[in-house]
């Protein structure tokens, strides 16, 4: 029995401590690999040290935790002691009240703080994320207190009034001194949940306010690096640390302790120096307040740059070479804030709320359209941007599909949709969607789970626009959609690509830019826009209305358009570029003359680009698509 | 006759929407010794509450030595309390405890030492000066309590159930012990107790409370000897109260039988209440009484026996230092000078309540 309970309390332990043992032991692997252990290193702590970034994340991360701590711990003590002085039926309502936003998912809570600042136009940045931990800290200081606030006796701070105390007086010399273990862990307990807080402080952050937990969550989406380990066990222990310290503020000064002290100051004349008050109340502040003059100091030096001499810049994830930007800053002088979004439609009510006044975005297509139409972007001074002429005239017709007359946007990156097929598995010649509708290939075709990209084929196929809103069009497509069911394997997103990779599907329908890829690790693949036509669609750059540093936006637009530059964007994302001059610098010819990344002005002039439809339209889509998957 | 030192004017206070005091009216002369008693929920604390400053009065005025201090807050009056559960601060040592008037006073460290010193031995705590409050026996944390309140030198000492919590034996240490210092200081007390024994052995004055209401005022001779009312007679001491009818002066109709007593003044075929005190009723032979019973419970309580005996269907209370056996037929003797006739009340505010302790 007593073997079973130790087995059981070590089981328990190894599958709470075993990731956070793997981590701690990651980050001392001299190797890359996960798999292999190369041997004990600090390479990564030292690397971790000298990265700016973080460096200065770990900086905003101790001042925002310090601040918001002290100010949530000064705001909760006082809330507890108003609250505790209120009748029992108020008090029990208004505990529960102050308890909600605690239990409350965070995500709720970072979206709704984040609607507020919005709406009360407040630019998100450094004050947002500390307005958002003080009020998520609160009820947390508010908890630790009123227990300890529960068990003081109103007599006794009656008592020292009566022994001439003024009310300030007596509260601090009774009440205050007997909460204060709970305050004093209310204050580490705040200080604990703003440092590993990641949820609210991502929705509530600026561009280029970074704290430790969103950068590691910005480094991580862009692959694990071993830096990143280092920086969590450090984070790990420094949580690990403060939460001793808590239990070690909340046990009461011990009796004998005090009787030590009297009888010390009775002999000697003078106090101990060194017990655990002094400890609470005189070194740990002062660490504090040393941390935050450091933090204060670093992140002053750290910031070379003039404040008004920046660009924020506001891209997709993996969309840019990070050297890019390096020389960009070293050459203008002109600091750049760089944010990242997922899809458009995370960053389009950013723009639209004008929460953060972003100098350059990067949309799409159909994104940019809608934009224009609500009057949300700047006309660009095409004079300040010269290097416009490396780009294909084309695209800039192409362009004009959503932005008329060529006003707002600089393309960037482009690609098509089109037909991936297997040379061994398709023998026949493939120039037509119609081979996705061709029984013999019952169980070996793969579309795309997306309502636009599924019907563009359709409509393409019948011969339609794929922006059709003509209800009969989109029924008909839908028809054709239905028989060709049967015959789809499986509709997927990103497996299209493994899936082709690993010769377990004949045909999909996939992005130019993933085509590349896969035909460098299978080579027997091949990728074709169908004569019926397609889609294309172009991410380019725009300047929001309410840029800030609209000049050193048309200059970082204009670096963007030198060749050399696009040539260096375009090795790293790989994506289509329509720099033509970029184009005519890369080496591998093989690449260059490329029909995939390259194709001819024919395969382009046959394609559109989606075009923002309306939310109805989009409805009817929506809900067309669902009767396919459903029938 | 003293001064008047405190006087309470037509003091009303009710807490949500329970009136606790109604229109009291009440004087404490200097270097008396007046104690507040009454059952729980009289009003007697936040009487002694509203002298203090820790309640304000909703109407009526209190007054100290002539000044108006209704609004005066409790540090700037020149008083102190003893609080029911002593109140120490708790991370102070007995001396820190002591000295924490007087540092807010900004006496002198010589001042402060010497006053410790002589406070702690007016309550035999010398020695104990470096200890914590949690370090000592209740009965010497209220010793700390009241050494720490009359460093200060009040005018006056304000005492709510100091005792309370103390055991039989300690408490009547302690009540020496507040008589010596009342004396030995020259201070004048006002104290709150539910405890009828304690309020008779120290009090110089009485005021007996009930429900918002003064019941009685006296000395503790009068609250015993002479209660005013059913309620005062049930309250102190151990009583026999039966409904009787005064047929005219000095003659009185209780259990059937007609009494002789000494009281005048009360018309002639009156109902009113009447007292007779348990140790005043003496039991004879059968022939010899006044009303004949019988025996129908027996404790022996020590000092005395208590009997009941039931005479004419009515059960009274009986001590004795002679045993009657249960069964036995007895006769009752009373003299006419233990017979307390009192009014009947006349409104329901004046009625007697049954008294939980």
């Amino acid at each position: 029995m007593k073997v079973l309970k130790r087995v059981y309390m070590a089981l328990i332990l190894i599958l709470l401590y075993a990731p956070i043992a793997t981590l701690i032991v990651l980050s001392f692997n001299s190797s890359r690999s996960r798999a292999k252990w190369g041997g004990f290193t600090l390479t990564w702590y030292r690397a971790l040290f000298q990265n700016e970034d973080i460096m200065n994340a770990f900086y905003t991360t101790l001042m925002i935790a310090l601040i918001a701590a002290l100010l949530a711990t000064l705001i909760g003590t006082l809330a507890a002691v108003g609250i505790q002085s209120m009748r029992q039926r108020t008090r029990t309502i208004f505990m529960g009240v102050t308890n909600i936003p605690m239990l409350n998912s965070e995500i709720v809570m970072g979206v709704s703080l984040m609607l507020l600042f919005i709406i009360g136009r407040i630019e998100l940045g450094f004050g947002t994320i500390l307005i958002a931990h003080i009020t998520f800290n609160i009820p947390y200081v508010i908890l630790s207190v009123m227990p300890k606030l529960r068990q003081t006796e109103r007599s006794v701070y009656e008592a020292a009034l009566d022994l001439g105390a003024t009310p300030f007086y007596a509260f601090r010399k009774t009440i205050l001194s007997d909460i204060m273990p709970g305050i004093v862990s209310g204050f580490f307990l705040a200080f604990t949940m703003s440092l590993d807080d990641f949820v609210v402080t991502y929705f509530t952050k600026g561009p280029g306010v970074d704290t430790l937990s969103t950068k590691i969550y910005s480094e991580v989406r862009k692959g694990i690096k071993p830096e990143i380990y280092s920086l969590s066990t450090l984070l790990f222990l420094m949580i690990f640390l403060l939460l001793i310290a808590v239990n070690m503020a909340s046990v009461k000064e011990s009796k004998k302790e005090i009787e030590k002290n009297a009888a010390h100051l009775a002999k000697y004349g003078r106090k101990r120096i060194f017990t655990r008050r002094f400890v609470f109340g005189r070194v740990l502040p002062g660490v504090l307040c040393a941390a935050l003059a450091v933090g204060w100091f670093s992140s002053r030096t750290g910031k070379t740059f003039a404040a008004q001499n920046q660009v924020v810049v506001y891209n997709w994830g993996e969309y840019i070479d990070p050297d890019v930007i390096d020389i960009f800053e070293e050459e203008t002088g002109i600091r750049v804030i760089y944010e990242e979004f997922e899809t458009n439609e995370i960053m389009y009510p950013k723009i639209k709320s004008g929460a953060v006044a972003y100098d350059c975005v990067c949309p799409s297509d159909y994104m940019i359209q809608k934009m224009i139409d609500n009057d949300l972007l700047a006309k660009l001074d095409w004079d300040k941007i010269p290097n416009i002429k490396n780009i294909g005239d084309m695209y800039m017709k192409t362009s004009e599909q959503f932005d008329p007359g060529n006003l707002y946007s600089v393309p960037y990156c482009w690609g098509t949709i089109g037909i991936l097929y297997n040379k061994k598995m398709v023998s026949e010649p493939v120039d037509s969607w119609k081979i996705l509708w061709d029984s013999r290939y019952k169980d070996s075709i793969l579309m795309q789970d997306s309502v636009r990209d599924a019907f563009a084929v359709a409509l393409k196929y019948l011969g339609y626009s794929a922006n059709s809103t003509n209800i009969q069009e989109l029924t008909e497509a839908q028809q054709l959609l239905m028989t060709q069911k049967p015959l789809v394997q499986a509709y997927v997103v990103d497996q299209v690509r493994d899936k082709m990779i690993g010769n377990e599907a004949a045909l999909g329908v996939i992005y130019s830019g993933e085509a590349i890829y896969t035909q460098k690790e299978n080579p027997d693949l091949e990728y074709v826009v169908p004569k019926e036509g397609s889609n294309v669609w172009i991410d380019s750059w725009v300047v929001p209305k309410n840029a800030k540093h609209k000049e050193n936006a048309e200059k970082f637009l204009n670096f963007l358009c030198r060749p050399d530059i696009a040539l260096k964007n375009f090795e790293y994302i790989t994506y289509s570029t329509p720099n033509e001059a970029a184009r005519e610098l890369i080496e591998d010819p093989a690449i260059r003359n490329s029909q995939i990344a390259f194709p001819d002005e024919s395969v382009l002039e046959r394609c559109e680009t989606y075009s923002y439809l309306g939310s109805d339209v989009e409805e009817i889509y929506n809900r067309l698509w669902n009767g396919v998957k459903s029938s | 006759m003293k001064n008047k030192l405190i006087d309470l004017v037509g003091i009303t206070k009710s807490f949500d929407d329970v009136t606790v005091l109604d229109d009291l009216n009440l004087y404490i002369r200097e270097n008396e010794f007046l104690t507040l008693l009454g059952p729980s929920g009289c009003g007697k604390t936040t009487t002694l509450r509203i002298i203090g400053g820790f309640e304000q009065p909703d109407s009526g005025k209190v007054l100290f030595g002539g000044a108006d201090i209704t609004a005066l807050p409790p540090n700037r009056r020149q008083l102190n309390t003893v609080f029911q559960r002593y109140a120490l601060f708790p991370h102070m040592t007995i001396e820190e405890n002591i000295a924490f008037g007087l540092k807010i006073r900004k006496k002198s460290q010589t001042y402060i030492r010497d006053k410790i010193r002589y406070a702690l031995k007016l309550v035999n705590l010398e020695g104990y000066e470096t200890r914590l409050p949690s370090a000592l026996s209740g009965g010497q944390q209220q010793r700390v309590a009241i050494a720490r309140a009359i460093v200060n030198e009040p005018k006056v000492l304000l005492l709510d159930e100091p005792l309370g919590a103390l055991d039989l034996k300690l408490r009547q240490d302690m009540q020496y012990e507040l008589m010596r210092l009342k004396n030995e200081l020259g201070i004048t007390f006002v104290y709150v107790t539910h405890d009828q024994e304690e309020a008779l052995t120290m009090s110089d004055t009485i005021v007996v409370m009930n429900q918002g209401y003064i019941q009685q005022i006296g000395t503790p001779e009068d609250i015993y000897n002479e209660p005013q009312n059913a309620f005062v007679a049930d309250f102190i001491g151990d009583s026999n109260i039966l409904d009787g009818i005064m047929i005219e002066d000095r003659l009185v109709e209780i259990l059937g039988t007609k009494f002789a007593c000494v009281d005048t003044g009360f018309g002639k075929m009156r109902p009113v209440d009447v007292v007779l005190r348990p140790e005043d009723l003496e039991l004879v032979p059968p022939e010899k009484g006044i009303v004949k019973g019988r025996v129908t419970n027996l404790i022996f309580k020590g000092v005395h026996y208590e009997m009941e005996v039931m005479v004419n269907g009515t059960a009274l209370i009986v001590h004795g230092t002679r045993m009657a056996a249960v069964g036995d037929e007895v006769g009752i003797f009373v003299d006419p000078f233990n017979i307390q006739i009192m009014n009947k009340p006349e409104s329901e505010d004046e009625e007697a309540v049954s008294v939980e302790e």
